[in-house]
């Protein structure tokens, strides 16, 4: 089935990569089609920041899985967390609503059993609390800091050594 | 689904507080919840004078992080007067959600108030809008502040409060086309008020970015790239000087330094 070049737009990953899409999946990223729409000709290719061609891939196979309507089917499994955190920021940029959906609750779900410790690196986060603040909270909710399937704190791993 | 604010164009791989308290953080479960209220202390503060009384304030705006049943902020005043702190009550919906890394935290003061730039819990909670966020030295209160009406924030990746000249001013930088618009309040506190006096480019040197410090008495501005270069723009948004300050870029922190004479009181002249 042939397209006419109409119905593609070329987005270029920040590597350098060229993909030409339909302007369907265009369409689910907003912030492209406000460039779309403020260009007053037609424009040839829409470069887009902090998306690389791994992210592209991603995309066009949830696409083409969600216009099959089997969306439930996507996985980001394979994805390390680091991966899938890089990847969300690239969705998120382009402002797309449902694949952020699903991306922002897998990084819940991975964070979900996590220590502190670890959510802190995740997201680049300074620990803004004295020592007494944070163990003044941490006795309040004690309970929360407790069960077989919840990372340790660092500080908890050194303690029983 | 997103704020107001773009903050597109992230090379420095920042993660956007607001995507954490709003998205992120409310699809967990309670007890992660709980946990995650020690992960970080978001604070703002500030410090000023409040005349009517004479006294010297610090004022603190902080939460955790955590949803629970929306976001409610502590607001706390310290007063030198009464050398205790002091917590204000009410409904704060305000988290400091950073255009960068490494904004600042610290009000700007002007016109008997300290200015923060910050993002509000928007009624639904499944989104957040952007305002300055004011706090009245004599009235002791919090109030809010729209951003300019015709405020472009998908454009901008940077932005931040300042004086420009006797002006309580917002600088904004867009990274994408190279160019620095500066936006003044004509009149304090009217908002009809907001304009944007400046528009400049700053292709001109190899350096990225330009933040604005301080402005001249002839209607210069004067900052710095970020890394070790301090420039100088004039009213017409012309580069007239520039100035590296070190050869390890990163290492300095910028701010100005106003002198200023103080009378010590003496028990008796001596002729």
């Amino acid at each position: 089935m042939a397209s006419s070049s109409s119905n593609l737009i070329s987005l270029k990953t920040s590597d350098g990569t060229v993909f030409k899409v339909e302007r369907a999946l265009a369409k689910t990223m907003k912030t492209v089609q406000a460039i779309i729409e403020e260009a007053d000709a037609n424009i040839y290719m829409i470069p887009i920041h902090n998306v690389f061609s791994h992210h592209m891939d991603m995309i066009i196979d949830y696409y083409k899985l969600s216009v099959a309507g089997k969306s439930k089917e996507f996985s980001v499994e394979k994805l390390d967390n680091d991966e899938l955190k890089d990847f969300l920021l690239a969705v998120h940029y382009l402002n797309m609503e449902d694949l952020f959906e699903v991306l922002t609750q897998a990084v819940a779900d991975r964070l979900e059993k996590k220590s502190v410790g670890y959510v802190r690196k995740y997201f680049g986060i300074e620990n803004d609390f004295t020592p007494e603040e944070y163990a003044a909270i941490r006795k309040k909710n004690d309970w929360a800091f407790k069960g077989d399937d919840i990372e340790p704190e660092e500080d908890e791993e050194k303690q029983e050594e | 689904m997103m704020n107001s604010l773009g903050r597109r164009g992230m090379e420095e791989k920042y993660f956007p507080h607001d995507l954490i308290i709003i998205q992120i953080l409310p699809r967990l479960p309670v007890k992660s919840l709980l946990r995650f209220k020690c992960v970080h202390k978001s604070y703002l503060y500030g410090f000023g004078y409040d005349q009517f009384r004479d006294d010297y304030l610090v004022v603190s705006v902080s939460n955790d992080m955590t949803i629970n049943y929306g976001v409610n902020s502590q607001l706390e005043v310290f007063s030198l007067q009464d050398n205790t702190w002091r917590e204000i009550e009410g409904n704060f919906p305000y988290f400091s959600n950073t255009w960068t890394d490494d904004s600042p935290r610290v009000g700007l003061l002007f016109g008997g108030d300290i200015h923060w730039l910050v993002a509000k819990m928007a009624p639904g909670e499944d989104s957040s809008d952007d305002v300055i966020l004011t706090f009245d030295l004599m009235e002791r209160k919090l109030l809010e502040m729209p951003y300019p009406d015709d405020f472009d924030f998908v454009l901008y990746d940077n932005c931040a409060l300042w004086v420009f000249g006797e002006f309580f001013s917002l600088w904004v930088s867009d990274h994408v086309n190279c160019s620095v618009e500066i936006w003044v309040m004509k009149e304090y506190k009217v908002h009809s008020s907001w304009t944007k006096t400046l528009d400049f480019s700053i292709e001109g040197l190899s350096t990225w970015y330009f933040y604005p410090i301080c402005s001249t008495k002839t209607g210069d501005i004067v900052g710095t790239d970020g890394e070790n270069v301090l420039q100088k723009y004039n009213g017409q948004g012309q580069l007239i000087e520039h100035e590296s300050y070190s050869e390890d870029p990163l290492d300095f922190l910028v701010t100005l330094y106003t002198e200023s004479l103080l009378l010590l009181p003496v028990d008796n002249m001596q002729v």
